[in-house]
């Protein structure tokens, strides 16, 4: 389809103004965290920094924010792992051996996946306390395994129905058990699966707060979400700069991770997502 | 003749069956128990039908709750979809720089919406935000007035920056599904003599079915769901008038109304099922 000129010249115009509207935020933020304390918000020219570099020095050692930033890692990473051996495993079963149960455990997961968190959390947070799982990081990495778990096991069962099943008989023939069959032969095969679960999920997990706030409640377990917002409580109405620089820490590392795996995960959401 | 043994590898889904029973279906259905109690969290439940029930509906907070719950959702999903959908199709041609624009517009999306709402909560500041200079060097002064203390203005600022944060995503899934369409097709219906409205309408947006229903239910899942963003932007206030359902629940629990709020957490089940359904109904696709 020809567009003409002008045609070409406003569709690149609008795209600009899209995405000034989705990085100016960002910037005053960036700004904001550099204030001066004695400067106000945005006094003076709105988008020029003083760049008081102490601010950051400052927001990292009264936000406990690296301590948060070491808790969602490890509860990213666990929760990652535990659902991509469980969920893998499952998903192999289910692929390749449609028997009744675990057509159940399919159809459960599936029919679960649209249940949000928030239903079961009150509950949930009953039985954590009975297991003494409030305020530690296994507790939390369980919780949040079970909220990627669907995604995990639909991912894993659909690439595996693609492969052949004369590849688990040969791995059967030279004496594989089922377990090393899975994991010797069939995940390496299927990283695209393993990279297109990590995307759809890792930010999430990262970013959980919902759960966070009832199951990390003390100030060493916190996750970042909840350390910035018992950080922000603290200071209300006090100190913008500083809560400005610990938002700037916080979202630092995820844009990072976002920018470096950009084309990956652009891909991995696109096909996930008209795949599902 | 059978030779066939039940094979043990059929249980190799037994560990993640357990992981979920424990900490998703088990609480789940203790949870419809505990609805029928008024439990405090702490001492003796006693069994009390469907009295939260009935409490639910006679609270003036919670039917508020929901009326905030359902705006937000409505105008989200909606929202959400328009603007993604025309996102989609400014981006779904070939220009220098498509693929910088769409990491950009992605860009919000992958930071939690908890700290987005508090980096609007800086940017629109009344008589000192961002926006407050903004428009003041414009000569607008007090635009950006009092947002958050009248509940409609407040609402509206919450849906804006969840539209604001999210359309990316739609946008992403959008655009999948406009460059799975193949040209071929969009080309017969212009040789027809078919107009760009009508093109969009009977071709474009028919092949764009799994894309919308994908966008639909996850932002009506969402969106009913939603928690970050009011949180840090408004705590549910002017008073309650911005809470949702979620944070609800949340401060019933905290409230040691224990059986209560898994009552609420019922409801909101309910509310978020009906919807999801019949929009999944309705995107059907025919084949």
């Amino acid at each position: 389809m020809k567009e003409n000129k002008w045609g070409k010249a406003l569709r690149v115009l609008m795209i600009l103004i899209i995405c000034a509207a989705c990085l100016i935020p960002f910037y005053v933020l960036l700004v904001l965290s550099l204030n001066a304390p004695s400067r106000v918000f945005y006094e003076g020219n709105i988008f020029m920094p003083n760049f008081h570099w102490q601010n950051f020095i400052d927001a990292w050692n009264k936000s406990r924010i690296g301590t948060a930033m070491l808790n969602s890692a490890i509860i990213t990473a666990g929760t990652l792992i535990v659902t991509i051996v469980t969920g893998g495993l499952a998903g192999y079963a289910i692929a390749r051996h449609s028997t009744r149960y675990n057509k159940f455990v399919f159809g459960l997961l599936i029919g679960c996946m649209m249940i949000p968190g928030i239903i079961n959390t009150v509950p949930l947070y009953i039985l954590m306390r009975q297991i003494n799982a409030i305020d530690t990081l296994w507790g939390m990495i369980c919780v949040c395994s079970t909220l990627a778990m669907p995604s995990a096991v639909f991912i894993y069962a659909t690439f595996i129905r693609a492969l052949p099943r004369e590849m688990d008989e040969a791995a059967a023939l030279d004496g594989c058990s089922p377990f090393a069959t899975f994991w010797r032969v069939i995940f390496p095969m299927i990283k695209p699966a393993t990279a297109s679960f990590v995307i759809l999920n890792g930010f999430g997990i990262w970013n959980n707060y919902a759960q966070a706030v009832f199951f990390l409640q003390s100030r060493a377990k916190q996750n970042i979400p909840q350390a910035l917002s018992v950080f922000f409580q603290q200071f209300a109405g006090a100190k913008w700069h500083l809560m400005a620089a610990t938002a700037v820490i916080a979202i630092i590392p995820v844009v990072i991770v976002f920018l470096v795996f950009q084309k990956q995960f652009i891909k991995g959401l696109s096909d996930g997502a008209l795949k599902g | 003749m059978r030779h066939k043994r039940i094979s043990w590898a059929q249980f190799l889904s037994l560990p993640a069956l357990m992981l979920y029973g424990m900490f998703f279906v088990y609480p789940l259905l203790r949870g419809i128990g505990m609805s029928v109690t008024d439990w405090d969290g702490m001492g003796e439940a006693t069994f009390v039908g469907l009295q939260n029930f009935i409490d639910f509906f006679h609270d003036a907070r919670a039917m508020h709750d929901i009326k905030t719950t359902l705006i937000f959702a409505l105008g989200s999903a909606v929202l959400l979809n328009v603007v993604g959908l025309c996102y989609a199709l400014l981006m779904n041609s070939d220009f220098r720089g498509k693929s910088i624009a769409r990491v950009v517009i992605y860009l919000p999306a992958i930071i939690s919406p908890l700290i987005m709402g508090y980096i609007w909560f800086f940017l629109l500041q009344p008589g000192r935000g961002f926006l407050h200079y903004a428009f003041a060097q414009l000569g607008m002064t007090d635009i950006i007035g009092s947002w958050m203390s009248s509940y409609p203005s407040a609402l509206l600022v919450l849906v804006l920056v969840n539209v604001w944060q999210f359309s990316g995503m739609t946008m992403i899934i959008y655009l999948a599904g406009l460059q799975s369409i193949p040209s071929e097709i969009s080309e017969a219906a212009l040789i027809d003599g078919a107009s760009n409205w009508q093109r969009f309408w009977r071709v474009s947006v028919p092949m764009l079915m799994p894309a919308i229903r994908i966008n639909v239910v996850t932002n009506i899942i969402g969106s009913l769901s939603v928690f970050d963003v009011i949180m840090s932007l408004t705590e549910g206030g002017p008073g309650y008038a911005t809470e949702s359902l979620s944070i609800y629940i949340m401060r019933m629990c905290y409230g040691s109304r224990t059986g209560y709020s898994t009552a609420v957490a019922m409801i909101l089940f309910f509310i978020i099922l009906i919807p999801v359904l019949v929009s999944m109904r309705f995107t059907r696709q025919k084949s």
